[in-house]
């Protein structure tokens, strides 16, 4: 169970999500996060992210093929899906759906360690205000009794990001459009040319 | 809805406009045609437009649509200041207009001033009970409350009156299926097929809702979906494809549980397959073996 476990996210992982939010800001979208357990301190580690959808969320058919892509290319690398992201489509819906749910029980079933992250629209917005070094997302984990806790309060530091400069490095993106160049699993469906590991996107 | 050709037409204007290589009322004018959302971009090049004194007398009497347009886009981005001033030239030079009265409400809307905005398009609504965009304004204003289910309801009563609007069917389902209620996502599209069967997109939008309902005769209608996909778009969609190929390893998980002889025929997923391959090869090499590994995941022959 994953209710006091610790997560950290790496920059670019943590990036590529947002900046996929704001390239479809009219729409709901969702990603899966992929890592490992630490194996010194049990933290677990979100090392990676892939963009899926900004369409019609809640259909199985293009959920399933991506999700066997996905776990494919990164089970050869050791790397397996240790949570998901999921933006809503209204700016002040902080409730999680049934779509995220589900996406999250499944993934739960495989690493009880899951996390759902929910894009926070308010920091987000508030961002280039201020200084704040954390998250721009709420983290959920399954309880015992079945069922996604908000975790922690304000100042909770049970979701960090790897390098603490992250924010500032997102809001220079953010300033640039570099959302233009994210590419989802949507994308890739659409037009397979376009790869949905984003391998140029940070470079 | 937007074809590839209308898609690549529509990328290539916006290139050669924000790099300053002119075509902006051209691409305003396809924006509007295409009836896509880029915002930001029509705020942009509109107001150079419009600010211009030389360029908006050109325009003739166009100049209205122009200012129309840009006081849209304005809201959509929060640019309240720029909507207003839009609506104000209007007023002036419409007063007593029934479509200007509809941008007011709309400004009311994108000032969240919710109630307000619901008695301007009730007044509006007295003098034209039949005005479609009204209708939906008050359904959009339910969604970005949150009131969800006020937002169904409403569609629903829209669409009784309105049913051959098809952007109004494919809104409808779209919510639905946001909420997961599946069932209902189906009978928007087969609405939506039976008023246009050539459309492929319905096509496959129905297929992968019966997918996710789930069952021996969903996925068996589902595949008959993504086939008529397949022909409707010459074999080139990966989404009806790939669609081919989860249902008959669906299928084929449920047959092999109750030892039915499930005779469907094999060609049909291995030339889904195969087809599938092809295209990987062809156009992202660097992802074949992924594909190929789980295709035999899927348990499907090439």
């Amino acid at each position: 169970m994953g209710g006091e476990s610790r997560y950290e996210i790496a920059q670019n992982a943590y990036m590529k999500i947002v900046l996929h939010a704001l390239k479809h800001k009219s729409s709901a979208v969702n990603a899966v996060l992929l890592g490992r357990v630490s194996p010194t301190n049990d933290v677990v580690e979100i090392t990676d992210s892939v963009p899926l959808f900004h369409s019609h969320l809640g259909l199985l058919p293009q959920l399933e093929i991506s999700l066997i892509l996905i776990e494919e290319h990164y089970a050869a690398k050791g790397v397996n899906i240790v949570g998901y992201f999921h933006a809503n489509e209204r700016f002040d819906d902080y409730e999680l759906s049934g779509v995220a749910k589900n996406v999250g029980d499944h993934i739960y079933r495989y690493f009880p360690q899951a996390a759902i992250l929910l894009l926070d629209n308010k920091k987000l917005e508030a961002l280039p205000k201020g200084k704040d070094r954390s998250p721009v997302m709420q983290l959920y984990t399954r309880d015992s009794s079945k069922n996604w806790k908000l975790a922690g309060g304000e100042g909770s530091s049970q979701l960090t990001i790897k390098e603490p400069a992250a924010n500032a490095v997102l809001l220079d993106y953010i300033s640039t459009e570099k959302w233009q160049d994210v590419v989802d699993f949507d994308d890739h469906l659409d037009d397979i040319s376009k790869d949905w590991l984003n391998p140029e996107l940070f470079k | 809805m937007v074809s590839k050709t209308e898609e690549t037409q529509l990328s290539n204007l916006e290139t050669q406009v924000d790099n300053g290589g002119g075509g902006a009322w051209e691409y305003l004018s396809l924006v509007r045609k295409l009836k896509v959302r880029r915002s930001d971009r029509v705020l942009k090049h509109g107001l150079s437009i419009l600010n211009d004194p030389k360029k908006r007398s050109s325009l003739g009497p166009d100049e209205w649509t122009l200012y129309e347009q840009v006081a849209v886009a304005a809201m959509d981005c929060q640019s309240l200041d720029v909507a207003k001033d839009c609506i104000k030239v209007l007023q002036k030079k419409f007063p007593e207009s029934k479509r200007v009265g509809r941008l007011e409400g709309m400004l009311l809307e994108a000032k969240g001033a919710w109630a307000e905005a619901e008695k301007a398009y009730s007044s509006l609504l007295e003098d034209n009970p039949l005005d479609q965009v009204i209708h939906k304004r008050r359904v959009a204003m339910a969604k970005a409350q949150g009131n969800v289910s006020v937002a169904i309801e409403w569609l629903n009563k829209y669409l009784e009156i309105f049913m051959a609007d098809h952007d109004a069917w494919r809104e409808l389902a779209e919510i639905y299926v946001s909420l997961q209620m599946y069932k209902q996502a189906a009978f928007c599209y087969e609405e939506l097929i039976l008023s246009q069967s050539m459309v492929p997109l319905f096509h496959l939008a129905y297929a992968d809702v019966l997918y996710t309902l789930g069952g021996l005769e969903n996925l068996q209608n589902a595949k008959k979906y993504y086939a008529s996909t397949i022909d409707l778009t010459g074999g080139k969609n990966t989404r009806a494809l790939f669609g081919i190929c989860l249902c008959s390893s669906a299928i084929g998980q449920i047959a092999k549980g109750r030892n039915k002889d499930d005779k469907e025929s094999p060609e049909l997923q291995s030339l889904a397959a195969t087809a599938l391959e092809r295209e990987y090869k062809h156009k992202a090499s660097d992802k074949l073996s992924l594909l190929t590994a789980a295709l035999k995941g899927l348990k499907v022959p090439s």
